[in-house]
């Protein structure tokens, strides 16, 4: 662990990495605490401070019913971080579990479960996640299972291409001429070689999903006001472009800050774990 | 007696380029506590032979007698456990992920041999047996070298008490220095505790210092069978002879032996 | 002295996290036009790496300090610009590996291949000229059909026949120096005797010198005129393949020489554990060398 550790901090752009994720972990955290108007998260409005540019008061500027931005975004990272923890929850072990089966089994399995994964990567994941919030509500709960919904495939399918090449390992051979439960090779023999491309690839991951959910909620399928969603905020504001810039600029940067922070850190593990793409 | 009987065994492999007759119609036995060497060339079908034994294919045709009773597919623990198999390429036989105990202590959990607590007990004992130090048990294979991998490769395969073990090449990814060590291990640990092997390898000096009997195979039939000092001395097959006469020497009787070889009809 | 190689005092470490690990602790070999030398020991002894350097690729890579005196053929190695290094592979000196099947490309035919290797040294042979050349080379290392081989891709190939393709690769510009690093270990016994004879042979009508990495003895003393056995980063002996064949004069020699299993069937060796006696000083055969 402080070997890991001294690994990322030895490379610049890892090291830069771990800082901006644990400034998004902590903003979150801490948002009741640190936010300057903590009650902006809901349905208030102040009219007498609305659409206000960045002062001393509203660092980032307030909206267009004078709650405060940066606040706002505070709150904001709270919901993201939620739905990338719930997605990537739910979807790695669906999608690990589907790709040691296809990878150790072969055969049948391989052909009917590797089938459907392709069949789910082969819609773009917008168009799948904009399908499955057409016919459910669009609220936060739905946007996870949109999210969910694309995402464990990309898992199936990294697990899957490790799961085959370990298959052929001498270690699998000598479980199975020991006569090792199916569950003990795939779980406890083969798991743990895949893990360190896992954890890898959720680090990005999690970057991606704050990008995906905020298109969603970009487009009003996502989280619904007044509940604060970088996407959302974007898509509100842009609309007063140019002139009420720091409605779209300062949200778009929160954006941008957690998806760089979180690929930097990922890149930084991949060395770590020593996986190789 | 013998342990082992293979009764006009056959394996066909379905490809997309036809079916690949690895063992065809293959018969030979195995006596209580002989070492039987399996040699060929590449592709001859001497792992096809020996997953069969192990139970990782099912033959195609023909029958595995085993101590008596014919092995079916489904094997029970007991059957499984009196087989074992020691691999080539030490590098790969261990996970890299477990500790080199956990995965010598696998076949113990899986056939319940002792109880829980003694396992780790007996897991240090079989490091010991084979030349390790008990402690290595806590130890990741990464750090150690091909030789102490191949070390606990046996005795993984030790751990289970078997009755007969499968060694498919288990010193040619090994050095000279190394091999010599691990074939004199091999050697003493069949003696101590009666053991019976058959010894899968190309290397035939090999073979003459460690087999009782060689069985010959090429293209999956077998060539020729017989006791090691007759297959050196008067080898009936001239693919035999081939073998022999290809094998590398450094001292001079073992040149004129192998010329000898050579020269007879 | 028509000494092709000639290497003194190389010394090798490898930059690390725990500082400097050395490899090679001055070592000096030579060969001369024509000969084939072996280099004998086990594996992590310095073999590869120092077949490295003489192709002057260890010289470039940044974590490996190399030092001491390599001469190809008068020329100053260690000297040289990375450019002419480069020039000199696959023409002046050539390098078979242990797997023939992965060092050839898979996606090209053969007689691309051998096309590419030819223009190294003539840019500008013509198709026809560098087939008829590659024919030529495929039937000197016994290849039945060369037309269809020249077409065929490696892996439609055995593991036999691209080892010859490799051979013939390598000896098809002429180099002076061959470099094989445990040629054909990837290989049945059977068909790596067989292509091992074949190159004796073949060096031999060309003229060209070999550089034999390996660490089976049997093999050496089939395939060499002289001998060097390397532990641990030091020669530790050097002599006619015959007179270290026949009076081994290291302790580590002897030690490397017992552990071969005799097909005699004398019994298995009792092999000593690493000894003192195995960092004792080099000896040296004759000066017939
Ligand atoms: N699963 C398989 N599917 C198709 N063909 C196979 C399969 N396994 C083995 N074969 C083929 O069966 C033949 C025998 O293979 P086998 O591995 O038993 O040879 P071997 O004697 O062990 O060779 P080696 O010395 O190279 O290990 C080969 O032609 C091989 O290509
Ligand atoms: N790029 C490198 N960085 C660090 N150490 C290296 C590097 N290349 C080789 N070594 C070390 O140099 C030593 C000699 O390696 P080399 O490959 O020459 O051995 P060898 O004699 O060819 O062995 P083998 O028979 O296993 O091929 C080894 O201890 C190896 O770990
Ligand atoms: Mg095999
Ligand atoms: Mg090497």
């Amino acid at each position: 662990m402080i070997r890991s550790l001294r690994i990322i901090a030895a490379n610049p752009l890892s090291l830069t990495g771990l800082i901006l994720v644990l400034l998004v972990v902590l903003a979150a955290a801490l948002a009741p605490w640190i936010a300057p108007f903590p009650t902006h998260n809901g349905a208030i409005v102040d009219f007498a401070y609305a659409n206000q540019a960045p002062n001393a008061r509203n660092w980032m500027g307030t909206d267009l019913v004078g709650r405060d931005i940066f606040s706002r975004i505070l709150y904001a990272y709270q919901i993201s971080l939620l739905l990338g923890v719930v997605v990537l929850a739910i979807a790695t072990p669906i999608g690990t579990v589907v790709g040691l089966l296809a990878g150790y089994l072969g055969g049948w399995a391989e052909a009917v479960l590797m089938r459907i994964v392709d069949i789910f990567l082969s819609i773009p994941p917008l168009v799948l996640a904009i399908a499955v919030m057409g016919v459910l509500e669009p609220t936060l709960t739905n946007a996870m299972i949109a999210v969910t919904a694309m995402w464990w495939p990309w898992y199936a399918r990294l697990v899957y291409s490790i799961a085959r090449s370990e298959r052929e390992e001498g270690y699998v051979l000598a479980a199975e001429v020991i006569g090792a439960p199916t569950a003990h090779i795939t779980f406890r023999e083969i798991l743990p070689n895949c893990l360190p491309a896992i954890i890898t690839k959720m680090t990005l991951d999690m970057g991606f999903v704050i990008i995906i959910a905020s298109s969603l909620s970009f487009l009003g399928l996502g989280v619904q006001p007044p509940t604060p969603d970088l996407g959302s905020m974007v898509a509100e504001g842009a609309r007063y472009l140019p002139d009420s810039w720091w409605l779209t600029v300062f949200p778009g940067l929160a954006i941008l800050l957690a998806v760089f922070g979180f690929n930097l850190l990922g890149d930084g593990l991949r060395d770590v774990l020593g996986v190789d793409e | 007696m013998s342990l082992l009987r293979i009764n006009g065994v056959s394996k066909t492999f379905q490809t997309a380029g036809g079916p690949v007759h690895a063992v065809r119609d293959v018969s030979l036995e195995v006596a209580q506590g002989e070492c039987l060497a399996v040699v060929g060339e590449s592709g001859s079908g001497k792992t096809t032979l020996a997953n069969m034994i192990l139970g990782i294919l099912a033959p195609s045709a023909g029958e595995i007698v085993f101590g008596g009773t014919p092995l079916t597919d489904r094997r029970s623990p007991a059957q499984r456990r009196a087989i074992q198999l020691v691999q080539q390429n030490p590098l790969s036989a261990l996970n890299p992920k477990r500790s080199v105990g956990g995965s010598v202590r696998l076949g113990l959990d899986v056939y319940g041999i002792g109880t829980r607590a003694e396992r780790w007990a007996r897991v240090e004992a079989a490091l010991e047996e084979v030349g390790l130090p008990a402690d290595m048990r806590r130890r990741g294979p990464a750090a150690l070298s091909g030789g102490q991998r191949q070390r606990v490769g046996i005795a993984r395969a030790l751990a289970c008490e078997p009755d007969l073990v499968v060694l498919d090449e288990p010193t040619s990814a090994l050095d000279v220095l190394v091999q010599a060590r691990v074939l004199r291990l091999l050697n003493d640990l069949r003696r101590k505790k009666g053991l019976t092997y058959v010894f899968i390898t190309h290397d035939l000096a090999v073979v003459r210092n460690v087999a009782d009997r060689v069985a010959v195979f090429k293209s999956g039939r077998l060539e020729e069978i017989g006791p090691t000092e007759r297959i050196f001395s008067a080898p009936e097959q001239p693919y035999t002879r081939a073998l022999i006469g290809a094998v590398p020497v450094v001292d001079d009787a073992e040149l004129k032996l192998r010329n000898t070889l050579a020269e007879a009809p | 002295m028509s000494d092709i190689l000639d290497i003194r005092d190389l010394t090798l470490a490898f930059k690390g996290h725990r500082g400097l690990t050395e490899v090679l602790h001055g070592i000096s070999l030579r060969i001369a036009a024509g000969e084939r030398v072996a280099l004998v020991g086990e594996s992590g002894s310095g073999k590869s790496v120092t077949a490295r350097i003489i192709l002057g690729l260890l010289q470039e890579t940044g974590s490996a300090r190399v030092a001491g005196q390599v001469a190809f053929d008068g020329r100053d190695i260690m000297a040289m610009h990375p450019r002419d290094r480069a020039a000199l592979r696959g023409t002046e000196m050539s390098m078979i590996f242990q797997d023939p099947t992965s060092s050839l490309n898979p996606t090209f035919t053969i007689g691309r291949q051998f096309a590419e290797v030819m223009h190294r040294r003539a840019p500008r042979l013509s198709r026809t000229a560098c087939n008829a050349r590659a024919t030529e080379m495929l039937e000197e290392v016994s290849i039945p059909d060369p037309a269809r081989v020249l077409d065929a891709y490696p892996f439609q190939l055995s593991g036999g026949m691209n080892q010859r393709v490799m051979i013939a690769m390598a000896l098809v510009n002429h180099p002076k120096l061959l470099l094989a690093d445990e040629p054909g270990t990837a290989l049945d016994v059977s068909v790596q005797a067989q292509t091992l004879r074949l190159m004796h042979d073949l060096v031999e009508d060309h003229g060209t010198a070999v550089l034999f990495i390996s660490h089976n003895l049997g093999v050496v003393r089939e395939f060499a005129d002289r001998v060097y056995v390397i532990y641990r980063g030091r020669i530790v002996e050097e002599g006619a393949t015959d007179a270290v064949f026949h009076a081994p004069g290291h302790a580590y020699t002897r030690a490397l020489m017992d552990a071969v299993p005799r097909i005699t069937g004398v019994g298995l060796p009792e092999v000593p554990e690493v000894s003192d006696a195995f960092l004792a000083p080099m000896v040296r055969h004759g000066s017939a060398s």
